[in-house]
């Protein structure tokens, strides 16, 4: 199989899920649990989306590596509550993370 | 069968709604950019053709899911693994799609095939902030367009050119380091009640622990955790 097909076939799959709750939808009512659980999908996915991402930056063969990501993510954190705003994640995280990439030089 | 711009009461109003979900998605391609540069670089440093790696943008459309494909094929992976592994990825998109099937409901089937085409986490997040806002739900509907159409130009564009000059792009400002503190600011705004808060935490700490899950499995698990956390603690509240 050449990547081309592949990469088709993931994406003709990928379509499908897409697709897939709107079709059933228009031919049958979506389960009361799957309506009031779909306020929770977006803070639940990306809450899990953010956390694997970090993990994995944390997670070298250096315990100092950790130190960057988990502290720029900390003041990211700090910085939401702070200023309510999305934004104030990533304009105070990115310094913080260059910050500390230099102090501990991973 | 109505179309979506009959029920948007004026031009001007398509326009606000068009333009509105253009500004909504702008902070997000700070994020974004960078991962789809990122893309594009690995799609032009992997072991198939430079054309394949990009055709996973218009194709897959999800940076994970592509970086996944790309990097398994360029290891030489099992084809029926790629495939698998892309997909489990992705799997979140049928709780999307669940989540805005209510939105859609009664649109015509051209709009649902092109709005379903055009979801993930960004436009899912704008359009859902919008629909949820209430009030005319045509106009829901072209702000959700206004912001998934710029995304999606933006996002092939910035796989482009990562394929094309990305290579020369300094590694040590760790610009993938954008997406998941973009989602910390995300998830932040969010946490207003209980119910969700807890959703959000127990997929967070659920993805954490299970990392380690094949397959990228983990994310899957973490979302449903979450998902169920947050329904119990909305039944609690009852």
């Amino acid at each position: 199989m050449t990547p081309f097909v592949v990469i088709v076939l993931a994406g003709l799959g990928s379509y499908l899920f897409r697709i897939s709750m709107v079709l059933l939808a228009e031919r049958m009512r979506l389960p009361e649990r799957l309506e009031r659980a779909s306020s929770f999908v977006a803070p639940a996915a990306f809450a899990a989306l953010a956390a694997t991402s970090i993990a994995a930056a944390s997670m070298g063969a250096d315990v100092a590596a950790a130190v960057p990501p988990l502290g720029a993510s900390a003041v990211a954190v700090a910085a939401v509550r702070l200023f309510r705003r999305a934004w104030a994640a990533p304009l105070v995280g990115m310094p913080v993370l260059w910050l500390l990439t230099a102090v501990v030089g991973s | 069968m109505l179309s979506i711009t009959d029920v948007v009461a004026t031009p001007r109003g398509y326009a606000a709604e068009l333009g509105g979900g253009a500004r909504a998605m702008l902070p997000w391609l700070a994020g974004v950019v960078p991962f789809g540069l990122v893309i594009g670089v690995a799609a032009a440093q992997a072991n198939i053709s430079t054309f394949a790696g990009w055709l996973t943008g218009p194709l897959i459309y999800g940076g994970s899911a592509q970086i996944a494909a790309i990097e398994m094929l360029s290891a030489g992976a099992s084809p029926a693994v790629v495939v698998l592994t892309a997909l489990v990825i992705n799997l979140r998109l049928v709780l999307y799609s669940g989540a805005m099937a209510a939105y859609w409901r009664g649109t015509p089937r051209w709009w649902r095939a092109l709005a379903a085409y055009l979801l993930i986490d960004p436009s899912f997040v704008v359009g859902n902030d919008r629909y949820e806002r209430g009030g005319d739900r045509a106009g829901g509907h072209v702000h959700y367009l206004g912001g998934a159409v710029v995304l999606w130009v933006a996002w092939l564009l910035a796989i482009t050119a990562g394929a094309t000059f990305g290579a020369q792009l300094p590694a040590a400002l760790h610009l993938e380091f954008l997406i998941p503190l973009y989602l910390i600011g995300e998830v932040g705004r969010r946490l207003s009640d209980v119910a969700t808060r807890r959703a959000a935490l127990t997929s967070a700490v659920v993805a954490v622990l299970a990392f380690a899950v094949p397959l990228h499995l983990g994310v899957l698990l973490a979302i449903v955790a979450g998902l169920a956390a947050g329904l119990r603690a909305k039944a609690v509240r009852r």
